[in-house]
This record gives structure tokens, sequence and C-alpha cells, in this order.
């Protein structure tokens, strides 16, 4: 945008930033974030509510051979054929059978890629300031960007990217 | 599928307004687009109005995008402007690729807005510009010279003063076509005119074409304003007075004299029929692939749908309190049946595009590389008509040129070296596209050199491909030119591109379903053979079961089903085969293949018989479970093509079914040879 | 405080020209229209002393409406400033030939137009 070609007009461009920004009301960004709780073996995790495209029940999930363990498979939403990756394996917990509250988080990438998220059970939509953030300290599974404060818990919050990252070679 | 991605967080506000205007007035050009293609679909004219239209759009989009530093944008608006304003003006027809390239162009327009904001996605979505741009300038370029217009006029000079050049252009075209020029004046009430201006200017536009609009001061009163509607029309001032019925109206001749038709030396623009050049030229709509992916989707939901009401009439059947009621069902759900087969077919049929297109491509680019590489050759193509899957004809534009390529660079000898070798000093290249069942085969053939076995079984061993005492036969030989890095090339040249050998070519139609064979005779020629599904839509397929595992095999593929008994079975060093009527037919066992449980030893077993191209191969399952019709999809997430699984497809439940790639199954042994990784 | 009327049919660029001559070194007042007709209607209720005008507009065109100020009594003191992407000479000689003070081809400088207005605006108070 900016670069190259700011001088053929700058006139324009910095007069467009300062008679467009307040006609849109300000939304504060950053403040505030909105994330998607949910559990694992029994502790607190959590995605940004922004890649979250839907939550649903489980359902039957068909096994793809020649996969991972970390795929679980696919299902099928509303004609769209969606791999599921199990997080209790992604992040190395011990595995157990999916329950009656076992959900599957379908989230989205920036480029519209879609993948299930397998997890226990899904809580709340949490509001978290920005200043409640911590990096993550050693040691954590390589999918947990950062935990973050949330009452007198912290919460795990995944880096969907390395999250959803598949190891292609079994 | 088509989701927007977010762009919080990485535009300004700012970015967005521009977006979000910009994005309209795509949408308008989407609409104008729509219009021209509707109206050229329906024989009709063009309404000048719309393309008018149209180029105030990219007029808009041009400005904007200047605003905003935003070159790609602003370029290509700017041409796109180019071409509209020649076409307003009559200087370009819409015969000319005028239509597609606007079309490409707000395409690409659509890709850029979706990057704004974002530097590297902005270069991306900018890489057809420049080439879409250079063919628009071409377009214009080419067109013939417009009318130079308009001083003959026989128009009261008042009325010209405030026309814009289009408008004048309007004028001088309704001129040629012996219309009338006239204005129709009324005067309205400053605080209320526009309802009435609206009336009149509809009851004008219902008489002929409105040009331009002219608002005057009134003499009487400072509270009123006069409008001057210039228009054309096929009646005289007279009768058109007649038909407009608006109280207070009224007409009168915008001529400087009565001649109502301009001298004949201002009308060479038009051919000797006379006809308008915006003018409709064909029966075709142009539709989005997208839109037909859409469709396909919807049929293949009816499908699945349909799969689940037979479910259910069985169930009817099997009570007997219900029995009666199924057999009214299964009548209806016959009906069904074939109504939808038809929908299917006739939705398949729209997405078939003839082969001529890239056939034309491939002979642009061989008549190009012909001087280029000094070489003469010939180039024949037969079965330009046969028909493919529009998406994978787009997909196998880069494949088929490889291999041509490859032919014209390092197969075909330089004439000289032809005569020695008791050749004719013309090369010849062949391309012969024909359907075989639900398969297109699309051959390259050429009369040169032939591939040197001995050569490649050499570069094979140094890449340690291959042991210097293994035995291979000689298609195996051959077959090894689809290998990991080893590349037919002889000589590094730019033609074939460095480093992208056959098996990438193999790779992309594996990808599609399809297979590539080679033959070869040292120093008479060789011939590329690619197979492929005819579409990727709806297929039938036959449903197996491994393990409790349903899997679906496309039947196009399906040759034939045999019950084995364990004892058929015979074993050739590692592999299984089984005799079938005196051929060695090779067996795959898919428990093995996928990881599945097996049966017990003694258990009977199926085998499917299934063949792409020449390879022929048994996969044996469990169980047989019937046919059904599928539609193929592809697995959305985070992960490469599994190899051997085509898609994933639902039947009747909720759960899907993964489709068998039978194509990468059946190669799989040539890709076991792969090379290590360098 | 001095009155400007903006007509221009894009809303960006119509942001554009206001904030542009928000900053002229007199107070303005700055009134929008969006379309040639809203203009017409606008122009007898308020005592303008600068027209800025868009030629390309789907109602009736820049020119048009150059020639209803120029040829009204009330309004034809009214400097009027045509800015146009249009590069078409014949157009221009044509706005300027019915009486626009001024013909500016995007892309301009803010300041070229402010410089312009500022110009037209202090004549128009001399004379």
């Amino acid at each position: 945008m900016r670069g190259p070609h700011a001088e053929r007009a700058p006139g324009w461009e910095s007069l467009a930033r300062a008679a467009l920004r307040p006609r849109r009301v300000a939304e504060d960004p950053g403040v505030l974030r909105r994330l998607l709780a949910f559990e694992l073996e029994g502790a607190p995790y959590a995605v940004p509510v922004e890649r979250v495209r839907e939550i649903v029940r489980l359902r039957p999930i068909t096994p793809i051979p020649r996969t991972p363990p970390d795929v679980r498979g696919v299902i099928s939403l509303r004609g769209e054929i969606v791999l599921v990756i199990d997080a209790r394996q992604r992040l190395q917990l011990p595995q157990a059978p999916p329950t009656r509250s076992s959900r599957i988080i379908v989230v989205q990438n920036d480029e519209g890629r879609v993948a299930g998220l397998l997890v226990d059970g899904v809580n709340a939509v949490l509001r978290v300031a920005e200043d409640a953030f911590r990096l993550t300290p050693p040691g954590e599974p390589g999918a947990v960007a950062a935990l973050c404060r949330c009452g007198d818990r912290f919460v795990s919050v995944l880096d969907l990217e390395r999250m959803l990252d598949v190891d292609p070679d079994v | 599928m088509a989701r927007r991605r977010s762009r919080s967080g990485r535009t300004s506000k700012t970015e967005q307004e521009f977006v979000s205007e910009a994005e309209e007035i795509i949408e308008r050009m989407r609409g104008g687009l729509a219009d021209l293609e509707d109206q050229r679909a329906a024989n009709d004219e063009v309404d000048p109005e719309v393309v008018n239209r149209l180029f105030r759009s990219a007029h808009s989009l041009k400005a904007l995008a200047g605003l905003f530093g935003l070159d790609p944008i602003r370029h290509l608006a700017h041409q796109l402007e180019e071409i509209l304003d020649a076409l307003r003006l009559g200087r370009v027809s819409l015969e000319s690729p005028a239509i597609s390239l606007i079309a490409e162009a707000v395409r690409v327009f659509a890709t850029l807005l979706e990057a704004v904001g974002d530097a590297e996605a902005i270069e991306v979505a900018a890489a057809p510009v420049a080439g879409l741009s250079e063919q628009i300038e071409a377009a214009v370029r080419a067109a013939r010279s417009g009318p130079e217009v308009v001083e003959a006029l026989d128009v009261d000079p008042e009325v010209l003063r405030t026309l814009t050049e289009y408008e004048e252009h309007r004028l001088q075209e309704s001129l040629r076509h012996g219309r009338h020029i006239v204005l129709v004046d009324a005067t309205f009430e400053i605080d209320s005119f526009e309802a009435g201006l609206t009336a009149l200017s509809a009851a004008v536009r219902s008489q002929g074409e409105l040009i331009s609009t002219l608002p005057a001061p009134d003499d009487g009163s400072d509270s009123r304003i006069r409008f001057s509607l210039l228009s054309a029309s096929s009646l005289a001032a007279d009768a058109l007075a007649g038909r407009i019925d608006v109280p207070g109206a009224s007409v009168r001749s915008a001529m400087r004299r009565a001649a109502p038709r301009a001298p004949a030396a201002a009308t060479p623009v038009e051919g000797a029929d006379g006809l308008p050049s915006l003018q409709s030229i064909s029966e075709t709509v142009r539709v989005d692939i997208r839109k037909l992916d859409e469709l396909m989707n919807l049929v293949g939901e009816l499908v699945i749908q349909r799969g689940a009401l037979g479910d259910l009439i069985t169930t009817l059947q099997s009570h007997h309190a219900t029995a009666w009621i199924a057999n009214d069902f299964t009548r209806v759900h016959k009906e069904l049946n074939r109504k939808l087969k038809d929908l299917q077919t006739a939705v398949i049929d729209v997405r078939m595009v003839p082969l001529h297109q890239i056939f034309e491509k491939v002979s642009r680019v061989v008549r190009g590389l012909r001087r280029e590489l000094g070489k003469d050759v010939r180039l024949e193509v037969r079965g330009a008509d046969t028909e493919l899957d529009k998406l994978l004809v787009e997909e196998l534009v880069d494949p088929l040129m490889h291999v041509v390529r490859n032919a014209l660079d390092h197969a075909i000898e330089a004439p000289a070296e032809r005569v020695a070798r008791g050749k004719p000093p013309q090369g010849r290249i062949g391309i012969d596209a024909f359907q075989r069942g639900n398969h297109v085969v699309i051959a390259v053939s050429d009369d040169g050199t032939g591939i040197d076995t001995q050569g490649l079984r050499a570069r094979a061993e140094a890449r340690g491909l291959v042991a210097a005492d293994e035995t291979l036969s000689e298609r195996d030989v051959l077959e090894l030119i689809f290998a990991p890095g080893i590349s037919t090339r002889l000589g590094v040249t730019d033609t074939s591109g460095r480093g992208v050998g056959m098996d990438v070519v193999r790779t992309n139609l594996t990808a599609l379903g399809g297979v590539v064979d080679v033959k070869s005779t040292p120093g008479s020629g060789t011939t590329i053979s690619m197979t492929l599904p005819i579409t990727l839509a709806i297929v039938q397929s036959l449903i197996v079961c491994v393990d409790e595992q349903r899997f679906a095999i496309p039947l196009g593929s399906v040759l034939e089903t045999l019950l084995v008994e364990p004892r058929e079975i015979q074993r050739s060093r590692d592999r299984e085969l089984l005799d079938l009527r005196g051929e060695a037919l090779p067996l795959r066992r898919l428990s093995a293949e996928f990881g599945l449980g097996t049966p017990p030893p003694e258990a009977k077993l199926f085998a499917v018989v299934v063949g792409i191209g020449d390879l022929h191969m048994g996969l044996l399952v469990d169980r047989l479970e019937g046919q059904q019709d599928t539609v193929i999809k592809p697995i959305q997430g985070p992960i490469a093509a599994i190899r051997g699984i085509a898609g994933a497809t639902e039947i009747g439940d909720r759960e899907p079914v993964l489709v068998l790639d039978v194509a990468a199954l059946v190669e799989d042994p040539q890709r076991r040879r792969e090379a290590p990784c360098p | 405080m001095r009155r400007i009327l903006i007509v221009e049919d894009s809303p960006t660029m119509r942001a554009l020209l206001t904030s542009a001559l928000e900053e002229l070194g007199t107070p303005v007042k700055i009134t929008e229209a969006e379309s040639g007709f809203e203009a017409l209607r606008l122009l007898p209720r308020e005592s303008f002393d600068l027209i800025v005008t868009d030629i390309n507009m789907p109602d009736i065109n820049g020119l048009e409406l150059v020639s209803f100020v120029k040829s009204n009594a009330a309004y034809r003191s009214i400097p009027l400033v045509i800015v146009s992407t249009e590069r078409s000479e014949r157009d221009r000689d044509k706005g300027l030939g019915l009486g626009a003070d001024a013909y500016l081809v995007k892309p301009f400088e803010p300041e070229t137009l402010r410089q312009v207005a500022e110009d037209l605006l202090a004549a128009s108070r001399e004379g």
C-alpha cells in the first residue's frame, strides 16, 4: 500500500486517513480480546473467537489411512468434508475416548481453510484484556502461544497455525 | 467454500472505506457485465447506457485507486476505461475479445481488493495485471479508428455546448440511424422536481434514447427550474408530442435545419449492412465456473438425499404393516431416479468444453518455439472437439505444454540431422484426443529420436534409483522418466524449464485422477499418453468394505469383481498374483495398504479389478456392498493430498466414506522407486 | 464563514474533497451534494461562495451544472471549479467556455485545490 507509491499523492493519502477515521465508531482495538475457552484433560484452553466458524456436536468421524495419529479423520459438515484433528493427541495429553460433552470446534485460518478440533467440551467466550496475556513459559507444548490470566486460573491460548500444522510425513 | 478473508487488523479504516466503495463499484460492474452478456445472448441490441455505466465505474475506480496510491488497480482501471471508452464511442465492437477482457479485469479487481492492505498479497494479486493490461491495450489499438466527430451535426449549437464527448457520440450515432433529435421541455418547482422529472425521463425513454438532461433557470420565477431533455427517437417532434403524456411538457426539434440526416461524409464507420457496432453476436452465456460447481454440489446433495430415501423405503418394506406403502414409494422413487439422472447429465454436460481452446494455445507456443529453436515441425492435431470438464481442461494446460515442449526441444532433430538419418527434414508432432469410456486420452507423439533407454538407465543408476545388476524390462526402464530428478532433458534449455521433469507431469495428472504412459522406439519416436476422467463430478462408485470401514471405488476404473478363494492367490517374489483367464493379475490388499485389520486367512475375499490406461490390478477387499452415486469432495483441512485417497463422499447417512484414488494405487509400485531426498 | 458546495457522486471522493477544503485559511461551511440534482435543489437554499463539482455524474453532467449556474442571474457570480479525471480536452474547453473558473484534472494535490479555492474566494469577496 505505502512504500514506493506513497509519493504519488501523499497529500491525499494522509488526508484520507485523517478525514475518514472519525467517521467510523472507534472500536478500541487491542484492548479486549475475545477467546473461546474449552476443556482438555480438565484444564482450560482457548482459541481466538474470530477464528471459530462453528461448534458442532460429536458426529461419526471416518478415519483416514496413512495419516498421523493426530488426524482423527473426516466429518461431513453440510456437504463439506472437514478434517478433524484430535487436540489431546496434538498436545501430547493422555488419550481418552470422546464423551457426551465432546465437541468439534470448526476453525478457519486467514485463507479460509477450515479444520475441526476435537476437544473435551466447550466452556464460554472470555473477554480478556490485552495486558492479561503472558508469554509462554519455556516447556509449554509448541502449540500454546500464550498464557492468559483469567480469574484465578491460567488459560492456555493456542496458536492455531501450529495447532493445525499436521506433519504430512508418516 | 468461498469465504472472505478477515481484514481486521491488517488494514486501516481508510482502506476499508476505500475497499467498500470499490467493492460497490465492482458489484455494479458485475451487474453491467451480466446485462451486456444477457443482451448479447438474447440477441438484443446492446444498451449503450450499460456500456456507459461500466465506463463510469472504471473511471471512478481509477480515480479512487489513484488517490490511495494503489497502482495495480489504477493501472488496470485505466486500461479498462480505455477499452470501455472505445466501446461506448463505437471504436471497438463487442465482437472483439472486449467482453472477456472486461470480465477478466473485473475478476482481477476483486482479487486485488481482497488483498488491499497486505503488500505481499497485493503483489501476488497484481501478477496478471501487466499481461491483461497489454491485452486490453492491444485490443484497443487493433480497433478501427473512430469517428472524428462532430462539426457536421445539424443540431442547435446551444445544445452542443454542454454535451460531453460521449453524449456527442450518442447524438451522432442516432443521427446516422436517421433518428430525430428532439428537445422535450418541462418546468418544475425546484424543491420537488425529481418526481416529475423522473416520470418525464421514463416517458422519453419509452420512445427512444435519452441523451442528456439540461437544466436551465426558468425565466419567470426563481423557485422554478426548466429541464430540456435531449432525446433521439424514430418519431419526429410532432408525433412524439402526442406520445409523451406528461402535463406541461412540450416537444421541439433540436435540429438547426429541417434535414434529419447527417451528410453522407459523416458516416464512414459502419459496414455495408449498417449494423450498429454494439450488437449481439452470440447465443451463448458465459457462466462463472464456481456457479457450476455450486450447481454440481446441489445435484450432489440431491443424489445423497435420494440415497437416504432409498434406505427409508427399504425400512418400510421390511415391516409388514408398511410394506404396501413402500410399493408406492418405490414407483415415485424410480421416477425421481430417472429425472435426477437427466439432471446430472445435463449439469455435467454444461461443464464440458472442447479441447480445442488449449490445443490452439499449444499451437501458438509451437509456432513461436519453432522459430526460436530453428526446427522445422508440423503440428497435427486430431480430436480437438473431444470434450472434457472445464476444470480439468484448465489443469491440463501445463502438463500438456510441458510434454509438447519436451518433444519439440529434445526429441525432434534439426533438419540436417533428420535427413542424415533418412527421415524427412520436417519433423512431426501429433496431438490426438479421443474418448475411451469415462476417460479422455490425449496422446502426444513425435517422430524424433526416441528415448535413449541406455542413457536413462545410466542416469537412474547414477542417482541410486536402480541397482546396476537389477533386471528391468524395457517398459520398466521407460517408466524411469517419471522418477523424481530424472528428466528427459539432454541439455539445459529455457524451453522445457530447468529441473521440472516428467515426474511433475505425472504428479499433476495423478492429482486429477489421471495417468500418464510412455511408449518409445529408439530412433523413430515417442508417444506420451495422458488419460483423464471426463469429469470430476458425480460418479458411480462401488462400495467396498475392509475391516468394517467402507470405501468407494469409482466405477469408471472398475473392470470387474471376482470372488477369490485364498488358495487361488499365488505368490511371486514379494507380490501376490491371480491367474485371470491366463493373464497374471497383480493383487494388492487394501487392508495392508491402509494398515487395517485383516480377515481370518481362510476367509474368501473379493478382488476388484481396476484398470487405468494399460495398468490393471486387483484390489483385495473383505466385502462388496453395492453401487452408489457419489460426489467426490475434497477434504478440507491442513493436510496435503493423501496418497491413495481421492476425497470423500457422503452416502445416505452423515458418515463420510473415503473415495479411493485408483490411479495412485495402481501406480504405487513405480513410486516405490522414488529417489532418496537429495 | 464562507460556504462551499461540493458536488460529487463518489462518497470517498466527496469525503476527500471536504477534508481538503476544511483546511483552508478561512473558516468554511461545506455542503455536500451526492448528485447534480441534489445540487440543483440546494442552490436556492443557501448562498454559496464556491462550487466544486465533478464532471462525470449519473443524472446531469458537470458541464450542465456549470451551464445552469452561469446562465442564472442569481448564481452567475459564484466561482466554480470542475474537478475531473477526464483528460478530454474538449470537455475542458467546454467547461471553461461555459464559464467555469477552474478545471482541475485528478490526481492533483490537495494543496492545489486549496490554492485555487482560496484565490477564487478572495476574488469573489473583493468583487
